[in-house]
């Protein structure tokens, strides 16, 4: 079976984040002791990578359903997430370039759902993991789901 | 000598490159005159003349009409214009002519008065008059060649009628997707969102004075509706779900769209004002693309509830549920004709996607274009051709149409590349 793929990414802060600005520090949303130690963003991305096993998740052409190899790397992820409660995620979900522009938008948005779902059954709070779909709006990063620290 | 060949020279040539496609129906269209005198009497024919090539200009376009070359010598005296001397154009082999005037009023507007004949029968098919501003020569005009399109082909005309679409241009990071709206002959370009947020898929409300789109301002996509003269905004409803896939009932007075709620993404109905949204499918996996019957009372749309994409129609609240779409291949963004006869559709296989039509009974299925990067198609107010998008090996995205009857599809001429095309119905 071809594999198709989510890629994970991570940003901080809000608005600053989704725009992909380079920031040298961080002042994290204050939840919880743990806070990480000031940070910049492609710090905390290559942490989440380095310690997830990647932020890409695989799926099957047009499928929306996660396979072993993409339970494993979520539950990294979860991992991740769970000794960090204070970084909010965003997952962002693509379509396949080939299919139409609003059923791709839909596949998008069910394995970004799918991948959400995944995170919550391994005990992250629903608060800290959000979604969104590109759709096939993205060529070079179709079939990939994104998450975004916020 | 030269202008009575061309046209002849013309039919010729369209009959050979398409057999089975009846001849055109040669019109006559001699310049539309003004019972005014002096200078303001030149004032008109000046006018008159602008709108006559302009009807030449629409009539030309279709496949059905043939205009003779406009003659400015032709002028009629203004009683000529309701007693034509049908002998003169029949040895000029025009079988219909459509003519008219153009009158100043005392409030500084203008009365352009459209008549339609048969020529061999010698007796009058249609007119119209419209009371207008002098800046809205064209759209007179444009109605002109509509009466005449109707009278002699029964199908509405598409003249005065607009087409929205998402302008693309640039790569990559810096490419932008912008709602834009023309007149369909072109004219009256203008950009409707400022490019800031990714937009996709404008759909014309009936009258044509809003669409609702899908943007990408709120970080998600949402469904938003513009007024096109003010270009005020808001959102279809208040929610923080994906929504998308908006179109409008034939009344202008709903929306059905689509809506995500966890991994399910389901087919919704709502006032064009607000409210709540009425859930009208509930099966798993992705139901979208909504489209209405002209009649408001059946809606056609894709689901992949059976395993793959598929077309499935039902009554406009949810009920009698039923696939149309067996014939191998998956089905996707359909729309139903003005007429009702048809749906349009795009098939997608390991070919690639493609233009198609089907009946709303599941019958009569036959493929348009060739592909491979087809979608998107959307219906003239005549139900006679379609416009859809088409990327070219290097992946941009352009406009084109193609007749029901089959054709090579003829590209759109746009400012830079576009994708997502709704065509207006008929507007008063």
């Amino acid at each position: 079976m071809r594999k198709t793929m989510i890629a994970v990414a991570l940003a901080l802060g809000t608005t600053a984040a989704q725009a992909q600005i380079h920031l040298p520090t961080i002042i994290p949303l204050s939840r919880g002791p743990q806070q990480p130690a000031l940070q910049g963003i492609d710090a905390l991305r290559a942490e989440f990578a380095a310690q997830s096993g990647g932020t890409t998740v695989y799926f099957g052409s047009e499928s929306v359903i996660l396979g072993a190899p993409a339970r494993t790397v979520l539950a990294a992820q979860a991992a991740w997430l769970r000794r960090h409660p204070e970084i909010v995620v965003r997952i962002e979900g693509y379509g396949d370039t080939g299919d139409t522009r609003d059923h791709a938008l839909a596949v998008g948005a069910r394995r970004a759902e799918e991948a959400r779902s995944y995170l919550l059954l391994l005990g992250i709070p629903a608060a800290q993991v959000s979604t969104t779909s590109w759709g096939k709006e993205r060529p070079g990063l179709g079939r990939t789901v994104t998450v975004l620290v916020r | 000598m030269k202008r009575f060949l061309l046209p002849f020279l013309l039919i010729g040539m369209a009959g050979v490159a398409q057999a089975q496609q009846p001849a055109a129906t040669v019109i006559a269209v001699p310049p539309l005159t003004s019972p005014d005198g002096g200078n303001r009497g030149n004032e008109m024919l000046a006018v008159g003349w602008d709108a006559t090539q302009l009807i030449v200009s629409d009539l030309r376009q279709t496949a059905e009409l043939m205009p003779l070359q406009p003659n400015r010598d032709d002028y009629y005296s203004y009683p000529e214009v309701t007693a034509p001397t049908f002998s003169k154009w029949r040895s000029k082999g025009a079988k219909a002519l459509v003519t008219g005037f153009v009158q100043s009023r005392s409030d500084g507007r203008l009365t352009v008065g459209c008549y339609v004949y048969d020529v061999e029968k010698g007796r009058e098919l249609a007119r119209k008059g419209f009371v207008i501003a002098p800046t809205d020569w064209r759209r007179a005009a444009h109605k002109c060649s509509g009466l005449a399109y109707t009278a002699i082909t029964g199908a509405p005309g598409i003249f005065d009628t607009r087409i929205a679409y998402v302008a693309e241009t640039g790569f990559g990071e810096a490419r932008t997707k912008r709602i834009a709206v023309m007149d369909s002959d072109g004219t009256n370009h203008r950009y409707i969102t400022a490019g800031d947020a990714i937009a996709l898929t404008p759909r014309l409300a009936p009258n044509a004075t809003q669409l609702a789109y899908v943007s990408y301002a709120g970080g998600k996509p949402n469904v938003r509706i513009v007024d096109l003269g003010s270009k005020q905004e808001r959102p279809l409803i208040p929610t923080d779900a994906i929504s998308f896939a908006p179109r409008y009932s034939p009344d202008g007075s709903r929306i059905v769209f689509s809506m995500m709620q966890g991994a399910n993404s389901d087919i919704y109905i709502v006032g064009a004002n607000g409210g709540l949204p009425q859930r009208l499918t509930t099966a798993p996996g992705v139901d979208t693309d909504p489209s209405f019957s002209p009649d408001g009372s059946r809606i056609v749309f894709e689901s992949d509830r059976g395993g793959s994409q598929q077309l499935y129609v039902m009554n406009a609240d949810g009920s009698g549920q039923r696939r149309i779409s067996f014939s191998g291949g998956w089905y996707a963004s359909p729309e139903w004709s003005p007429d009702g006869e048809w749906i349009v559709f795009t098939q997608r296989s390991t070919a690639g996607r493609r233009i198609g039509i089907i009946k709303p009974d599941g019958s009569g299925e036959r493929m348009l274009t060739n592909g491979p990067g087809d979608e998107g198609p959307s219906w003239a107010p005549s139900s006679r051709e379609i416009l859809f998008q088409r990327a070219d090996v290097a992946g941009r995205s352009g406009l084109y149409r193609v007749a029901l009857e089959g054709s090579e599809p003829r590209p759109v001429t746009l400012p830079q590349s576009g994708s997502d095309p709704d065509w207006s119905g008929v507007m008063d």
